[in-house]
């Protein structure tokens, strides 16, 4: 199942180049710390320095070396994705799967509650829970989590009840089939797609939001991310320095966001093909 | 959903904002009276205001008459007293929300009129080289934040083309007036609304491309083909205006995410809307603002939500009936 | 005004259409039936060059195909004509009424404005003189004037069809598509609309595609079947429906329920097999040759060798007023066996005057009449038990000899009316259906074995060691019928003749052989010359019925022509004798 839906995933020429392109920087960040290696946080009297041999992107305005900073700034968003795009997965998933098998009022509260929770844009309201927080990254992790599972939910609640109508498992039941069984056998390896969809797109909305906090400055200000190494650099765009400051940051930015966001297209292209697909068997049979 | 529905939806949503933003500095460990009113007001305070502050909103009784105290001033439209700046929240945030506004409803219109277009020409085009280019771009484009966009607008045409200024809306101690005026105020506008429309753009064309390639292939555009009618005419005035139906149903959201992303674009253009505002609040720990702030975007994204509704409504003859 | 020569279209490597020939003139309609998939709506959409044509600015509403040949519309080749040109015929020129089926109108546009639309499009007129030619169109299909500014998802069926027709007509087209117009609609609503369509398409050629035979049969003037991209018949409506040539117009009629058929529905062998080459439809023929393997028959005048020689016998065969046409290597449904001025007559007394008929290819025929009509007389002429003193017996259009030989035997086999007295009951069961082969040589005794454990089989008895060595003596009538059954299937046969072969049976054992006969036809092509007195039962399944008096055939027809409108009082009167509950 999920090797099938790999396949049809990678038909799209977008998935492929998102991977290639999530390769290559996430091998970047592995090898090239091993030649240039700084502490991030040593602030120093050499300020606004130039690229040069000891430091790859010189030097930021308190004299810390820029690139050691884009390298944990990049572990930072990679452990926010990880972490957001888990948790919210399964938030998702759990709230999903609960409200499409229980029915009724619970269904019924559950999704009132995300529709409630979709007017305002989450983005909104996790600046201003982070503004009074200021979250370290554990904490950055859980609130962004709490905010982006909500249609991720909607959509496993759907297709659980598509698969909960479907005759053969009607069949399972009458042959005898507990509800463990059921779900195991012929609820879970049908949600493995969509979980994983579901896990690229809030790793990248992770990533996004994440950077997005820590533009505005409402992160922990010793978290060290890309998005406050964003906002930082724009105050000197009148320098030179914004070539090694704000550009590498701004394009490790980009491109992350673009090769996740390239991948997730390719899944959920290829999760709408075979659902389509899936109707289409259905109403030949 | 039904009209009813959207409506107990959208009170439940002002009631949670309400209680989110009463809640949010109350359950802060530390003084409450400092997250309510920042530090800058705990340092300018004397002693007696602020045993009057506290009195006035209950801060020594149980949460519940807190809450009451709460709702009663907003029933007043009292939205608290900015300290940092010396005013009262209210008259700050309806200083800046004209250029929000314009900025938002600009960056709304372009990206809806173009995305639209766009989505129709694409879903027409479907599976053609050059089509198939631009939607990879903008799929591209689409996953960036607003900020960023924004950032490599203002280092190109803003700082190293210098075809734009680099912030603001108006340029500062000009008595302009009249076209002049008018022409400044685009001219600021310009960049802002460009980078903020584009980061719209991508949702919207893909809504409309998805909504095109089902409608093509409906029977009502066999028949306008047969009908002899252009293909201009089966693409606009029969599968492009039901392509239009989705786009109108998600107006509301659109409202939503642009004005979120405005926030972040206003900030890097230095616009003075609500996001340079919010921008500032941070800054200076100013929490009666940022509540104010949040509340007054809570309220408008509800409202434009309202109204998209009612313009959805409008546009879709099957809607009406409910 | 219309011809399509060899029409060929297909989408990738898939074929849909496989050389079609039509025509089509002035005033006449052309109804093309078919099952779903034989390509119908294909056709229809390749006339307003909606399929077909490469057309890169036309976008994907334009489903694309290759096609190949011509289709002609007033001399001008749709296939090749510009863009632009054919834009210009669309609507003024060929416009359709397609299926009613959810989104046939535009959703968001109100009912007058997309009836309006062809007009101001093709600029025949301003648009508020357009609105003005609506209202009046919808007029005159007795749309509802209040719902002129209704939303498509506001009305019914009926109203949306009475739409759509109007919008069809707006721009007087002269050739006019109905594509399953009737489709989706209530009976009484089909009913009105066939009306409507009846009345208002009289100044235009109409090509109507549809499945449904009545309507073809209430609208049009003449029919072609489709089967898988090929035409397989054409001819009068009259003609195609009452007595089809082709064996799959008959399957098609035989399955298709209809107020005016009496027989049981019938199918026909099912397959998925695809052949290569050779006749689209052999594999589930019954009839087939050959010649069909090897090539696709093409569609020719019918030719009615035979039956245009029995034209002294007017009701075996109507006349044909109108030229029709079969895609058949056999020339359409073969007449399998013909009995030509029969006569017999024992001292002086006639028990057969000179009589003639034709029993067709997987037909049945119900000779009826009453004991001592002289019934049983001409199933022992036909089957070779007595000699005929005038006329003569042909099988597949060759003369038989007397006494039969065994090639007849093989072809055409007969079942007792008694069973008790049909079988030795001193031969095991096994041996008296094995006996025919043995009789006729036929096979080694491994596969002879084989054949009878198959057809008992297909009668529906056991097949084991025990049974096969039982005798016949244990069996109750029905089984005994199935064992006479099976006996006579042994060598294959292509007509069965059944002397009464119920009347000896309880009425419940009476439906299952009967059921057990049917099923034989649909799956060998079993042609059957029925011989019974019970009109009641003949009329259940034969395709036809001879009623026989006193020697003579007084009357013939089809089934239900007989039982509704009888016009030998012979035969009302066995009617009203018949068996009433």
């Amino acid at each position: 199942m999920l090797y099938k839906f790999w396949q049809e995933a990678l038909e799209y020429k977008e998935t492929i180049i998102g991977i290639i392109l999530g390769v290559i920087l996430l091998s970047l960040f592995v090898i090239l710390p091993l030649f240039f290696t700084a502490n991030p946080y040593q602030t120093s009297l050499n300020i606004f320095s130039p690229p040069n041999s000891k430091s790859l992107l010189g030097t930021n305005d308190v004299g810390q070396d820029i690139f050691s900073r884009l390298i944990v700034g990049g572990q930072n968003s990679l452990r926010v994705a990880l972490g957001v795009g888990i948790f919210s997965t399964f938030l998702a998933v759990g709230i999903g799967v609960w409200s499409a098998l229980a029915g009724g009022l619970i269904d019924n509260l559950l999704m009132r509650m995300v529709d409630i929770l979709l007017v305002i844009p989450n983005i909104i309201i996790i600046i201003i829970i982070s503004a009074y927080v200021s979250p370290t990254i554990l904490l950055e992790i859980i609130i962004i989590s709490l905010f982006t599972w909500l249609v991720g939910a909607r959509v496993v609640r759907a297709q659980v009840l598509s698969i909960k109508e479907r005759t053969y498992v009607y069949a399972a039941a009458l042959f005898g089939a507990g509800p463990f069984y059921l779900f195991l056998k012929h609820l879970l390896p049908e949600l493995i797609p969509l979980m994983l969809t579901l896990l690229l797109q809030g790793m990248r909305r992770a990533v996004f939001i994440e950077a997005g906090l820590a533009f505005i400055g409402v992160v922990n200000p010793n978290v060290i991310s890309w998005g406050s190494m964003i906002s930082q650099s724009l105050n000197y765009y009148y320098l030179d320095v914004w070539k090694w400051w704000l550009l590498p940051t701004a394009g490790a930015l980009s491109l992350s966001l673009i090769s996740l966001t390239l991948i997730g297209y390719g899944l959920e292209e290829a999760l709408i093909s075979s659902s389509e697909r899936g109707k289409t068997i259905a109403a030949d049979s | 959903m039904k009209q009813r529905e959207k409506l107990f939806t959208y009170v439940a949503t002002l009631l949670f904002i309400i209680i989110l933003n009463f809640l949010l500095p109350r359950l802060m460990p530390g003084d409450p009276f400092l997250a309510i009113y920042g530090e800058e007001a705990a340092l300018t305070l004397s002693a007696e205001t602020k045993q009057e502050l506290i009195a006035q909103m209950s801060l020594d009784k149980p949460l519940w008459i807190q809450f009451g105290a709460y709702l009663h001033s907003l029933f007043r439209g009292d939205l608290g007293y900015s300290y940092a700046l010396n005013a009262p929240v209210s008259s700050v945030i309806a200083g800046v929300l004209p250029w929000s506004a314009l900025l938002v409803g600009s960056a709304l219109i372009l990206s809806t009129l173009l995305g639209f277009v766009l989505g129709v020409e694409s879903g027409w085009r479907k599976g053609s080289r050059s089509e198939k280019l631009i939607l990879f771009s903008i799929i591209g484009i689409s996953g960036l934040p607003s900020f960023l966009i924004g950032v490599i607008f203002l280092l190109f045409f803003a700082a190293q083309l210098d075809w734009f200024p680099l912030g603001g809306a108006l340029t500062p101690y000009s008595d302009f007036t009249g076209l002049t005026l008018l022409q400044d105020i685009l001219k600021h506008l310009f960049l802002p609304a460009m980078a903020l429309s584009l980061t719209q753009l991508s949702e919207i064309l893909l809504l409309t491309r998805a909504s095109m390639l089902t409608n093509l292939s409906s029977p009502y555009v066999h028949t306008a083909a047969a009908k002899g009618l252009k293909p201009l005419g089966i693409r606009y005035r029969h599968a492009g205006r039901n392509s239009l139906l989705p786009v109108s149903a998600r107006l509301g959201v659109s409202v939503g995410s642009a004005l979120a992303g405005s926030l972040f674009i206003e900030i890097v253009f230095a616009y003075p809307g609500m996001g340079d505002l919010l921008h500032q609040a941070l800054l200076n720990r100013d929490y009666p603002l940022l509540q104010g702030i949040f509340l007054t975007i809570a309220v408008t994204i509800i409202l434009a939500n309202f109204l998209a509704d009612k313009i959805a409504w409008r546009i879709d003859p099957r809607m009406r009936e409910e | 005004m219309l011809q399509i020569h060899d029409l060929h279209l297909s989408f990738g490597d898939k074929e849909i259409l496989k050389g079609i020939d039509l025509e089509l003139n002035k005033g006449e309609i052309l109804a093309v039936v078919g099952e779903s998939g034989a390509g119908k709506t294909t056709l229809g959409l390749s006339l307003g060059g909606l399929i077909g044509r490469e057309n890169p600015a036309a976008g994907r509403c334009q489903k694309g195909g290759q096609a190949k040949g011509r289709i002609l519309f007033q001399g001008q080749n749709i296939l090749s004509l510009p863009e632009e040109e054919l834009r210009k015929l669309r609507w003024n020129k060929i416009s359709f009424v397609f299926q009613n089926v959810p989104n046939a109108l535009n959703p968001v546009l109100p009912i007058l404005e997309q009836v309006a639309e062809p007009y101001w499009v093709h600029e025949l007129g301003t648009r508020s003189r357009a609105k003005e030619r609506a209202r009046k169109m919808l007029e005159q299909v007795h749309f509802p004037q209040a719902k002129n500014l209704n939303y498509p998802h506001e009305l019914s069926g009926g109203e949306i069809q009475r739409a759509l027709i109007a919008m069809a007509l707006i721009n007087e087209p002269e050739l006019l598509v109905l594509d399953e117009p009737t489709a989706s609609l209530d009976p009484l609503t089909r009913r009105e609309i066939a009306k409507l369509l009846t009345k208002v398409t009289q100044n235009c050629a109409v090509l109507l595609i549809t499945h449904d035979l009545s309507l073809a049969s209430v609208l049009s003037t003449r029919v072609a079947v489709l089967y898988k991209g090929r035409i397989l018949e054409e001819g009068s409506t009259e003609k195609v429906l009452q007595t089809p040539q082709h064996p799959y117009m008959r399957a098609l009629l035989r399955s298709y329920p209809h107020m005016s058929t009496s027989k049981d529905l019938q199918s026909i062998n099912l397959t998925l097999e695809e052949p290569l080459q050779g006749c689209a439809f052999r594999p589930r023929c019954s009839q087939a040759i050959e010649a069909c393997a090897r090539s696709s028959p093409p569609l020719l005048e019918f030719n009615l060798s035979l039956g245009a020689k029995l034209k002294e016998n007017p009701a075996a065969q109507r006349p044909l007023n109108i030229a029709s046409k079969v895609a058949c290597h056999r020339g359409g449904i073969i007449p399998y066996l013909v009995a030509h001025r029969l006569a017999k007559h024992y001292d002086q007394n006639f028990a057969l005057q000179e009589t003639s008929f034709i029993i067709f290819e997987g037909e049945t025929v119900a000779l009826v009449g009453q004991s001592g009509s002289g019934k049983s007389t001409l199933a022992k002429l036909i089957i070779g038990l007595e000699k005929a003193d005038q006329g003569k017996v042909l099988l597949e259009e060759e003369k038989v000899p007397f006494p039969r030989d065994q090639k007849f035997l093989r072809r055409v086999q007969i079942i007792f009316q008694n069973p008790y007295e049909a079988v030795n009951p001193k031969m095991t069961i096994g041996e008296i259906v094995e006996e025919p082969l043995v009789i006729q040589k036929i096979g080694q005794e491994k596969d002879r074995q084989d054949k009878v454990l198959r057809v008992l089989e297909e009668v529906g008895l056991p097949k084991s060691d025990a049974f096969l060595q039982s005798y016949p003596g244990t069996l109750s009538g029905g089984e005994l019928q199935r064992l006479v059954i099976a006996r006579s299937l042994i060598l294959e046969p292509k007509l069965l003749v059944a002397d009464e072969p119920t009347s000896a049976l309880d009425a419940l054992v009476q439906a299952r052989i009967l059921k057990l006969l049917m099923e034989l036809q649909e799956k060998r092509g079993l042609g059957m010359l029925f011989i019974t007195h019970d009109i009641a039962l003949a009329r259940k399944i034969a395709d036809r019925i001879l009623v026989i008096e006193n020697g003579v055939i007084v009357e013939q027809g089809l089934s239900w022509e007989i039982i509704t409108r009888p016009r030998h009082p012979y035969t009302k009167r066995l009617i009203e004798a018949a068996a009433a509950i």
